[in-house]
């Protein structure tokens, strides 16, 4: 983006909202006693980068009193969802750490061990260990550990100049989540995400001259509303249906969309390829599909034509149990609106075949016309963002520790794409030392034992195995921390730090966020600000080109260097809106030597890829059987007859956090497991029983929800359980294994090129319990009401 | 004074939670209080293909429609945070008009702390006063044994005169 690109998005007034507002508001104010400041957040607390605004009120004592929506947003308008209302409690929750603490190797899983340390001696002890470990085993004896969403997980800074390990890794088997999406459209399309056109970078919103309201929108195996997915506000969907935007959902529960869809295909879980190669079919046999767009700009149509013939819509009906009528019906309505878009969910990840269900997905895109077009799917164009992956690595690793890097020989596809180590592998060579030693690790703002890995034993005993030494980088206490670190520094929160956020974590962005600094609780770092402070004490050749991390982000983040005062100029504006085009592949936009076409070998979208071609894997579509159900472990079912399916989110939190927040904790105060009502009969189970969930890889109790939103072969479990209040030491480490979804789920179930995990499609037996584990929400607010 | 009141679309509430933490924040109040809670039925098959589910934000007897914000011309807490924009603050005759011109939606009035609204208990005096005579009476002697027919007998006792 330029300079003059750095404008103050145009505010569209809300109808709810008064004419008594802060509307045109600079991006720092007084109002009354209360000094305002504008920001847009990223993390932590952990969040996609939405960066909605807020407006946060400090008073004279320099203590944030106050979360208000900005209604100066073009997108959020003022709207918030209830983690950022109880940012304050995040901030001051008596549980927060604020002192860097340390605890000897010998005292993991000891809550009482940890002592307080000054931030010299924290950097101290660290130089020991890494100086020590790197001599003797080498930097790729250092594992980083990145979780979801948040900044500091995202960003490469960490693994690359701070450490120089090429193993930066996200812990989740097979990367089942957004980037196995990605990769799928980088081979096919030679772009990041196709996001659902809502307007957002248009000045005049939805009015805006240049928008056409999308007709029929569909939503694959994702729950916008309570996820804002990868930067997307959830709430715009309402926005467009309001507006007149018709809907199909396609899900194995009936989630509150659903029941405003004009078509709910309920599918058994983990079949969506079969589906999609099914609509393929009716939208090409029936002659639905753009031919100028297909002709003109699609490589490989013919022989996709030939490819779902197999997929006859009464064959998909078969194997996704739902209504032939409605496949056909879906299909139409998909193909003949104008323009149509589809939200493709974490679902499409977490399976093993879910390269196939993205190819699928994006081939629909294409074929009815509808990439880069108002209302439909927006490319990020080639000169989208400053895309973090990649940042630091030519001068911190190089390319011979690049190739040290864990599963880049055997899944190239997926290391390259991502510079991740690949999370299967990861693991195992924890376990095993193969085919080297990993022997320090940090946590980039990362709770794996609660939710992202899988198997969570089998991780935590590796890393206690493994590591020597183990640094948790947090705002909080995690049950992952606890159990397994020696070393803990504490972060600043959103309201602590500057930064920026950009939607899609910069492609396909819409809204380009600033995070400004309102309060101050101890001169805690942020990541970026970490990573500078330790990168310069580890490696000062690495960092002499800033003086200071304010230097760094602007770099990092804008691509300028102006010793910060670029920053503090164009941060002004709070929130701008990226200026965006259509139909960009006429245009010579989507590609860097900036010709006509996509960034593809072809130059077109690949409906036949030869990325995937070249990997070793098919480059048409195929379906298959999830491993575990029905169709393929038939015996099983004997023992486990349900179909598992997981990680469905909630507003009240942000994957494992929040938990400790009584107003969020109570909006969801124990883990919930929904059962269809005859299944409740049939197994003697109450409304409100805790329930004994087991597969074959382990087992955990959750508490029943007995309704309609499954159906009686599907089983829905919450994810990313812990209970903070709870005792801390090993064993019982928050009670993080007791309502863990996770015990149930495998590692190294991935698809062919390394990508996918059967998350929303196991297996599993259910069982009432005597027991009751139900939280006391009196405790919670006795042990975290009272604000530090 | 107009009444005030909450025009309420709740075709498209989704229990975000929004509007019950922003009136704890705003208010104060601990976990188990509020000004708003929102409740829900379902979901359940109306018929084969189709869903009954809503959510219905319910204002509480805590609501006092956010007296302080409203004095200064702004809407209530949750209005400006509801992520749907479906709360909507002003007066009834005004928001009767918008109520007219979509289904699925309602108005309501809330009440802060209706009892302590009633004000303390105050006797009015009405003039209906019945005084008490002053005669000379005497005792029957015997206990009555409460709730017995006078004609039932139901053991062999006898009372001291």
């Amino acid at each position: 983006m330029q300079e003059s690109d750095y404008v103050a998005a145009p505010v569209v007034k809300l109808d709810t909202l008064s004419d008594v507002n802060d509307i045109g508001k600079p991006w720092r104010y007084q109002d009354e006693n209360f000094t305002v400041t504008r920001s847009c957040p990223w993390s932590p607390p952990g969040c996609h980068p939405v960066g909605c605004g807020l407006k946060l009120y400090v008073d004279e004592n320099g203590r944030l009193e106050k979360v208000e929506g900005d209604e100066n947003h073009p997108v959020t308008q003022g709207r918030l969802c209830p983690r950022c209302i109880a940012l304050k409690d995040y901030v001051y929750s008596p549980a927060r750490i604020f002192k860097p603490m340390k605890r000897a190797r010998r005292d993991r899983g000891n809550a009482d061990a940890w002592q307080e340390i000054s931030w010299d001696e924290a950097f101290a002890i660290i130089k020991i260990y890494y100086e020590r470990i790197v001599k003797e085993y080498g930097h790729e004896a250092i594992v980083g550990f990145s979780g979801t969403g948040r900044e500091g997980g995202t960003m490469s800074l960490y693994p690359t100049m701070v450490f120089g390990t090429p193993n930066y890794c996200y812990t989740q088997s097979g990367y089942a989540c957004y980037t196995p999406r990605l990769a799928a459209v980088a081979y096919i399309v030679g772009c990041t995400y196709p996001e659902w056109d809502y307007a957002g970078a248009l000045p005049g919103r939805w009015e805006d001259e240049r928008y056409e309201l999308t007709e029929c929108l569909i939503f694959w195996g994702k729950a916008p509303l309570e996820s804002n997915p990868d930067g997307f506000f959830g709430h715009a969907v309402i926005d467009a249906m309001r507006r007149g935007t018709r809907t199909i959902s396609i899900d194995p529960r009936v989630n509150w969309l659903a029941t405003r869809s004009d078509i709910h295909l309920q599918i058994r879980p983990g079949t969506d390829t079969a589906l999609g190669l099914a609509m393929l079919n009716i939208i090409i046999n029936e002659d639905l599909y753009d031919h100028d767009f297909v002709e003109y700009w699609c490589y490989g149509f013919n022989e996709l034509a030939e490819r779902v013939q197999y997929m006859t819509p009464e064959n998909a009906a078969e194997i996704c149990q739902v209504p032939v009528e409605k496949i056909y019906a879906a299909a139409r309505m998909y193909a003949t609106a104008k323009p149509a878009a589809i939200m493709w969910g974490l679902a499409v990840d977490q399976k093993t075949n879910g390269m196939q269900n993205g190819q699928v997905i994006i081939d629909l895109q294409a074929i009815t016309g509808n990439l880069d077009r108002p209302g439909g799917q927006l490319l990020p164009g080639a000169d989208a963002g400053h895309n973090e992956l990649g940042f630091g690595f030519a001068e911190s690793i190089g390319p011979e520790l690049m190739s040290k890097m864990v599963g880049l020989d055997k899944y190239p596809a997926y290391c390259n794409m991502i510079l991740n180590a690949q999370a299967d592998m990861m693991l195992e060579a924890l376990e095993t030392d193969e085919p080297y030693p990993i022997r320090m690790g940090f946590y980039m703002g990362n709770n794996l034992l609660a939710c992202t890995s899988m198997e969570p034993k089998r991780w935590h005993d590796a890393i206690i195995k493994s590591l020597e030494f183990c640094i948790g980088i947090d705002t909080f206490m995690t049950p992952s921390i606890e159990a397994t670190c020696d070393l803990f520094l504490p972060i600043a929160t959103v309201a602590e730090r500057e930064g920026t956020v950009f939607t899609h974590y910069a492609p396909c962005t819409v809204t380009a966020g600033f995070m400004h600094k309102a309060i101050d609780c101890g001169g805690l770092p942020s990541d970026m600000e970490l990573a500078y402070e330790l990168g310069k004490y580890l490696h000062p050749e690495r960092f002499a080109k800033w003086a200071n991390a304010h230097e760094l982000v602007e770099q990092f983040r804008l691509g300028v260097n102006e010793h910060g005062e670029y920053f503090d100029r164009v941060s002004e504006c709070v929130v701008a809106q990226i200026p965006i085009e259509y139909y960009k592949y006429e245009k010579g936009l989507l590609r860097p030597d900036g010709m006509p076409g996509f960034a593809t070998p072809t130059g077109r979208v690949e409906l036949w890829s030869s990325a995937f071609n070249q990997f070793g894997e098919d480059p048409l579509p195929y379906y298959e059987e999830p491993e575990f159900g029905p169709v393929a472990s038939p015996e099983l079912m004997e023992e486990y007859p349900f179909v598992l399916t997981t990680g469905a989110r909630v507003t009240a939190f942000f994957h494992s956090e929040h938990r400790q927040i009584p107003y969020l904790r109570e909006l969801n105060p124990d883990p919930i497991v929904e059962i269809n009502p005859k299944v409740a009969q049939e197994y003697n189970i109450a409304d409100g029983q805790w329930v004994k969930i087991s597969s074959p890889f382990g087992e955990c109790v959750q508490k029943a929800v007995v309704c309609e939103c499954v159906d009686e072969k599907t089983i829905h479990a919450q994810h990313a359980w812990w209970f903070p209040e709870e005792d801390g030491n090993e064993p019982n480490l928050y009670g993080v294994f007791r309502s863990n979804i996770n015990n149930l789920l495998p590692n190294g179930h991935m698809g062919k090129l390394g990508f996918g995990a059967p998350n929303k499609c196991l297996i599993c037996k259910i069982e009432p319990t005597a027991e009751s584990y139900d939280t006391d929400m009196q405790a919670i607010w006795e042990k975290f009401g009272t604000l530090v | 004074m107009a009444t005030n009141g909450l025009l309420i679309d709740y075709e498209y509430c989704t229990h975000c939670g929004s509007c019950e933490v922003s009136c704890k924040e705003e208010h104060g109040y601990p976990v188990g209080k509020g000004g708003i809670k929102v409740l829900g039925d379902g979901p359940w098959k109306i018929d084969e293909d189709t869903w009954n589910w809503n959510w219905y934000p319910l204002p509480t007897d805590l609501c006092d429609l956010c007296a302080d914000r409203t004095a200064k011309g702004k809407e209530p807490i949750c209005a400006h945070h509801c992520l749907s924009s479906i709360i909507k603050y002003g007066e009834v005759e005004e928001l009767a008009k918008e109520l007219a011109r979509k289904p699925k939606q309602f108005l309501i009035v809330p009440q802060y702390k209706p009892l302590e609204a009633r004000g303390q208990f105050v006797h009015v005096d009405k003039g209906t006063e019945h005084r008490a005579a002053h005669m000379d009476i005497s005792g029957t002697g015997e206990a009555t044994f409460g709730a017995h027919r006078h004609d039932a007998k139901v053991g062999d006792y006898e009372t001291e005169a």
